[in-house]
């Protein structure tokens, strides 16, 4: 299908792109990749009479180190992600998701804020970021405002957002000493395949090996990302083992809520939960061990 | 809105009104015509239209074009240097890079962005940065090669791999590779005549019900639109494959039976007001019972699908052959099982197409992407009620098929009739959405196997009650029921043997042949119940196929006549490679290991259609005779004048698997010739003599005799002539490297193009003509027997690894090795490619295939991102490999390798799955959740649970 006809304006600053999207709402989208927002309108009939290009807006591109952590604009590309210096040490769990989306092309184009902005349950990168705290700068006619990453997804493509408001950028504070995070993922195939369940998890690791401040986000098996809070409290100061593993995958078996669909029974899913967080915990320990 | 605009391509600068919402593809193929970028998806999941942007490669389906002024954009016409080609491109063109060539400019695309950053990468790297370029022809083996060895190609000393003066034998370069690799090759999507319009179908939104209303007013009305056509405009004459069968509409009289039936048919000015428009007719139904299942659909008091077809049964094949009860009474070992195929579509990466128009004199002049040119113009001649002989129908560059375009599609009927009432040409090209709900796909089938076997391992019995699922029309599925049975005997001694099938509608899309056609799941199926009785009999499974294995020259229980069979050897020599007795029953769980063989036929015995080559659809068909009335495979050679060149004409159809450049080798061999002599003109029906095209693995084995035949004729014309300037007895005189020699003494030579001067001035055009007709009385006299029959048989054994992540059930098929009896490989290399792109399409088949519905018979996944077919990185290790054999009866020795490549595949996987398991599952696909529950369905049941894991599974379970 063609996408139907409509009329692109470029913003060149969070006060004009919020303008735009006041002015033609509700009939306009933003474009930052394009590769979700242009399929979505290749495949709906009812599409919409505008949209709002990003891309001339300098402060929404590229990672900037700041004094506390990192801040990623929002039309960062995964592959500036996968391949930007910066995301080291306890930032690597990012590129453990951007290094497998999609594919080679789709991440050259696609960015950080259309992945978490398109509020698609099965993004990846949201329970990543959720588990580094990262915080989300949104825009509007009134200005900046900051949030809980995890409050600004709200349902399936569903967000907080306002129609005139945009997600701006990503702040991720620096990771402490001893903190490792790591993401585990499950797809039908090596590649270019859509998440099944994914699992992120961050700790840190005291100087007696027990875990503190435990993240555990999971994707793709519920509307939006949930966290585990159940794990959280329960590993505190306790030590990653055969039974705080099996209690930690129990707790994330609850607290998903999968559906079946084409690529999995909820039954399956919720499998595949206990399985991921095993693995990204672990994973997530090794990192934090050095 | 539409602005001028300026964009960067390939260095030029290019001015051109651009409307917000197009997107680069659409710009750079129907505005600059560079159509290099194809259109495989138009959601950014195949990678056939990847070009650069400022260097990184991108989906240009999903980039607006007004968004990328100002930045360089390469597409592959600016690769190369002045004609020169680059490095990769000539690597790609050397190392069998590609087949139907659809997604190689896009893979070029990729690897030219991966090279320019990365000039060295590893294999892995290669991977990811490939992993969004689907390919479905090469298994990725030839691309992978094609990548790492660049650097071979580099510099002007570049080799260019083994020269194209190869005969027979030899991998010489396809003949189209150059201009694959460049995007010069055109696709029917690619041609734009002049004034052309575009069309586009209504597909039923609904899967089965009456039409009560049809308004197409407002679509009329809408500015642009040329013509609206619906069921009542069109002809009430029915088409499909099978003659006895002819089912289904041009466009839905009173009845659609499943979601895309074509309703209407609609011409504008171009696509996108064609689907504006399409949105706009209003349809209201009665909607009637929908039937999925082929078990609900043959129930008494089901609604029927098609008045014709009691309880929906379209198809009933009942073979008995020696006494099956009293061998399976008098087995040692019997076992029953039940399996469940699956509904795989072939996906070619080239949506199906098709350009309709009609010239003056009153031929239809058709361009079409398919693999039957004969069978389009018959059906076309059938349902437009005019001679055959006037519809022209081209062949452009076909991105493959597998079976897919084996069909008339309602594309080539629905564009000839848009054009006849528009009076302009029509394109028409189905969207990747459309080509599902087309179908033509695998029936899946539902199938229960008996065998019988004595304790020593020898096979008694086999008894096989299949139900097929057909969907909505027959299309080939006739064909499909009998094959599903004919083809069990081939592969190993079955002395008494009893089929059963039932081809059953219901509400999908129909299902048709698709590579292998009907006999994949059926051999998958026995291959799974042959390594179940080998480990409950302690045989070996690979020994257990020794003591079973069909042999040389013998006559099947099924009246087929097998000529060569080297089977045994391909399982030895499989068995050895693959160091199957170091590691069968000898890794460690979650490692597995499995052998499947299989084989097919070297085209089919009969032709579709029976007597002679119809005038039109009012001549009755001919009775049956138990031979063919016409040449299956006709060809002329003609000399140019100089005698420097050879034209090979025949109407063959090079859908990616390489027959042009076989054929052009086998005619070239026959004439004592470089290859590089020879241009093969196969595309167009007033040029070529009919051969009925590329299905049932027929070309290399009958368009071969053809080929080599002319040739022989041409050689023969020029003999006299050579004998005359050497002063030697015709007799006497050979042809070999463009010279005429006389035998035993090549110093005394005349060049090859002299002697064909001296012909053409004594005599006129040089030109030979040769044709093939399979052996008459091929078959037994039961009702059916014509399926199976075959002048030749292929035979194969695939061993395959897999690792299985226990906890999720998820496969790695690691390695596959794989040794065939394709008879003489005319081109190994092209020979190897087939089964490399057989074993990844199938094992792709057996582990994550298959399209879904929903309960109202939707489709769940009619796209590349749902529909999955393996990527770069799913691909696994393959080693294949061919064992000496020669078939007598065969051109040059030659048997096929095409279809016969995909049968022993899904066993394998299947084998080895369970080998690292320790369970079977008996329904495709076999997906990790599957593997799962039946692990932990064994676990609760068994007593001993092997699994190291097991303690923390089962607190995970609780």
């Amino acid at each position: 299908m063609h996408i139907s006809a409509l009329e692109l304006h470029a913003a060149t600053s969070y006060e004009d792109a919020a303008e735009l999207l006041s002015r033609f709402s509700p009939d306009v989208r933003l474009l930052a990749g394009g590769t979700d927002v242009l399929v979505d309108l290749k495949n709906n009939g009812n599409g919409v009479s505008h949209l709002v290009t990003l891309e001339r807006i300098d402060a929404m591109h590229g990672i900037t180190e700041e004094a506390d952590g990192l801040r990623i604009g929002a039309l960062t590309t995964i592959t500036e992600l996968d391949e930007s210096p910066l995301i080291s040490g306890g930032y690597e769990i990012i590129r453990d998701a951007a290094s497998q989306m999609a594919t080679r092309q789709i991440r050259n184009t696609a960015t950080i804020g259309g992945n978490i902005a398109g509020a698609n349950p099965c993004a990846d990168l949201p329970p990543v970021l959720i588990v580094l705290g990262a915080i989300a700068v949104v825009f509007s006619k009134q200005g900046p405002r900051e949030l809980p990453l995890q409050d600004l997804i709200t349902g399936p493509r569903e967000t907080i957002l306002a129609q005139d408001e945009l997600l701006a950028s990503i702040v991720v504070r620096r990771p402490p000493a001893r903190f490792g995070a790591a993401y585990a993922r499950f797809g039908l195939r090596k590649g270019n395949s859509i998440a099944v369940a994914t699992a992120a998890a961050s700790l840190i690791l005291d100087n007696d090996g027990a875990v503190h401040d435990v993240h555990i986000a999971l994707g793709a098996v519920a509307p939006k990302p949930v966290e585990v809070d159940a794990a959280k409290l329960w590993l505190e100061g306790r030590k990653l083992n055969g039974d705080s593993f099996d209690e930690v995958a129990r707790a994330a078996m609850e607290a998903a809520q999968p559906i079946s669909d084409l690529r999995g029974s909820a039954e399956y899913r919720r499998e595949l939960v206990g399985v991921l967080t095993r693995r990204a915990l672990q994973a997530a320990e090794q990192r934090a061990q050095g | 809105m539409q602005t001028l605009q300026t964009l960067n391509v390939n260095g030029r600068q290019y001015t051109v009104a651009i409307d917000d919402s197009d997107t680069l593809v659409d710009v750079l193929r129907d505005k600059l015509r560079l159509t290099g970028a194809k259109k495989g998806c138009g959601q950014g999941d195949c990678g056939a239209c990847t070009v650069l942007i400022d260097d990184k490669a991108v989906n240009s389906c999903l980039v607006l074009a007004s968004t990328v002024n100002g930045k360089a954009i390469t597409t592959i016409e600016g690769l190369d240097t002045n004609g020169e080609l680059t490095a990769l491109q000539k690597s790609f063109v050397n190392e069998g890079g590609m087949q139907c060539g659809f997604c190689t400019p896009g893979m070029v695309m990729s690897a030219t962005a991966l090279l320019r950053q990365n000039p060295e990468p590893a294999d892995e790297e290669i991977k990811e940065a490939l992993v969004g370029n689907l390919c479905r022809c090469t298994g990725y083996t030839g691309i992978m090669r094609a990548v790492q060895n660049y650097g071979k190609y580099s510099g002007s000393e570049s080799q260019t791999g083994e020269s194209n003066q190869g005969g027979v034998g030899v991998s010489i370069p396809r003949v189209d590779a150059a201009d694959k690799v460049t995007g010069r090759a055109t696709y029917t999507a690619d041609i734009y005549l002049p004034n052309m319009v575009h069309g586009k179908l209504l597909g039923s939104p609904i899967a089965h019900g009456l039409i009560k209303k049809l308004d197409v007013s407002r679509a009329k009305a809408l500015p642009g639109v040329l013509a609206v056509l619906t069921g009542a405009d069109v002809t009430d004459t029915k088409h499909g494959v099978s003659p006895a069968r002819y089912d289904e509409d041009v466009l839905a009289k009173d009845k659609v039976r499943h979601v895309g039936d074509p309703i209407a048919a609609v011409a504008a000015i171009d696509e996108e007001t064609a689907e504006q428009a399409l949105a706009l007719i209003e349809v209201e139904f009665e909607e009637l019972p929908v039937l999925l299942d082929p078990m609900d659909a043959i129930a008494d008091g089901a609604p029927l699908i098609h008045e014709k077809y009691k309880n929906n049964i379209n198809t009933v094949v009942d073979q008995d052959f020696g006494d099956i009860e009293k061998a399976l009474a008098e087995s040692h070992y019997v076992r029953e099982e039940v399996f469940t195929g699956n509904n795989v579509y072939q996906s070619p990466l080239e949506p199906h197409a098709s350009i309709a128009t009609w010239e003056h004199d009153g031929t239809l002049v058709l361009y079409t992407s398919t693999q039957v040119l004969p069978y389009v113009q018959y059906m076309m001649a059938h349902v437009l009620h005019i001679p055959l002989g006037q519809i022209r129908v081209i062949r452009p560059t076909v991105g493959g098929g597998f079976g897919a375009k084996a069909a008339t599609s309602p594309l080539d009927i629905c564009s000839a009739l848009l054009s006849k009432v528009t009076g302009r040409p029509v394109k028409m090209v189905y969207s990747r959405d459309e080509m599902f709900k087309y179908g033509r796909g695998r029936h899946k089938q539902h199938m229960k196997l008996k065998v019988g076997l004595d304790e020593d391992g020898t096979i008694r019995a086999v008894d096989s009650e299949i139900y097929l699922d057909g969907g909505a029309y027959s299309s080939f599925g006739v064909a499909t029921a009998y094959y599903a049975g004919a083809m069990m005997p081939t592969l190993y001694h079955i002395p008494n043997y009893r089929y059963r099938g039932f081809r059953v509608m219901t509400n999908k899309p129909a299902c048709g042949a698709m590579r292998g056609h009907g006999v994949p799941q059926p051999r998958f199926a026995f291959e799974c119940l042959l390594n179940m009785a080998a480990d409950e009999l302690g045989i070996d499974p690979v020994e257990l196929r020794r003591r079973n294995a069909m042999t040389p020259n013998t006559m099947t229980v099924n009246d087929l006549d097998i000529g060569s069979c080297e089977f045994t050897a391909t399982l030895d020599t499989v068995a050895e490679e693959s160091s199957w007795d170091k590691k069968y029953g000898k890794l460690e769980k979650g490692k597995g290991i499995g052998i499947g063989c299989g084989g097919f036929v070297s085209g089919a015995g009969y032709c579709i259609y029976r007597g002679q080559v119809q005038l039109s659809h009012e001549k009755p068909r001919e009775p049956f005779q138990k031979k063919s009335i016409f040449p299956h495979a006709n060809s002329v050679v003609k000399v140019s004048e100089d005698g420097m060149a050879v034209v090979l004409m025949i109407g063959a159809a090079e859908i990616g698997q390489g027959s042009d450049t076989v054929l052009v080798q086998m005619c070239a061999e026959a004439m004592g010739i470089p290859a590089s002599r020879v241009r093969i003109r196969s595309e167009d029906s007033d040029i070529s003599p009919l051969d009925l095209g590329s299905y049932s693995s027929r070309v290399t084995f009958m368009a071969g005799h053809a080929v080599a035949r002319a040739g022989t004729e041409v050689v023969g014309k020029m003999k006299p002539y050579a004998a005359k300037i050497l002063e030697c007895d015709e007799a006497d005189i050979e042809v070999k490297d463009a010279k005429m020699f006389i035998k035993g003494d090549p110093s005394r030579n005349v060049p090859w193009e002299e002697a064909a001067r001296q012909y053409f001035n004594a005599n006129g055009p040089l030109v030979g003509t040769g044709w093939y007709k399979p052996p008459e009385g091929l078959g037994g006299d039961y009702k059916g027997a014509t399926v199976g029959t075959s002048p030749a048989y292929s035979f194969g054994s695939s061993v395959c690894e897999v690792s299985v992540d226990l906890e999720t059930g998820k496969v790695d098929i690691e390695k596959f090795t794989d040794y065939h009896d394709c008879g003489t490989p005319i081109n190994p290399q092209a020979a190897n490619g087939q089964v490399e792109g057989a074993i990844v399409m199938g094992a792709g088949e057996t582990i994550m295939e298959g399209v879904e519905f929903d309960e109202q018979g939707q489709l769940l996944n009619p796209s590349l991102k749902g529909y999955l077919t393996m990527t770069i990185k799913d691909a696994p290790e393959i080693f294949s490999g061919f064992v000496d054999s020669y078939e007598p009866r065969g051109p040059f020795g030659a048997k096929e390798i095409g279809e016969g490549s995909t049968l022993p595949v899904l066993g394998a996987v299947a084998h080895a799955i369970a080998n690292a398991t320790g369970v079977w599952v008996k329904d495709l696909p076999i997906t990790p959740e599957k593997i799962l529950k039946a692990m932990q369905e064994k676990e609760e049941a068994g007593p001993a649970p092997e699994t190291p894991k097991t303690d923390e599974k089962q607190a995970a379970l609780t």
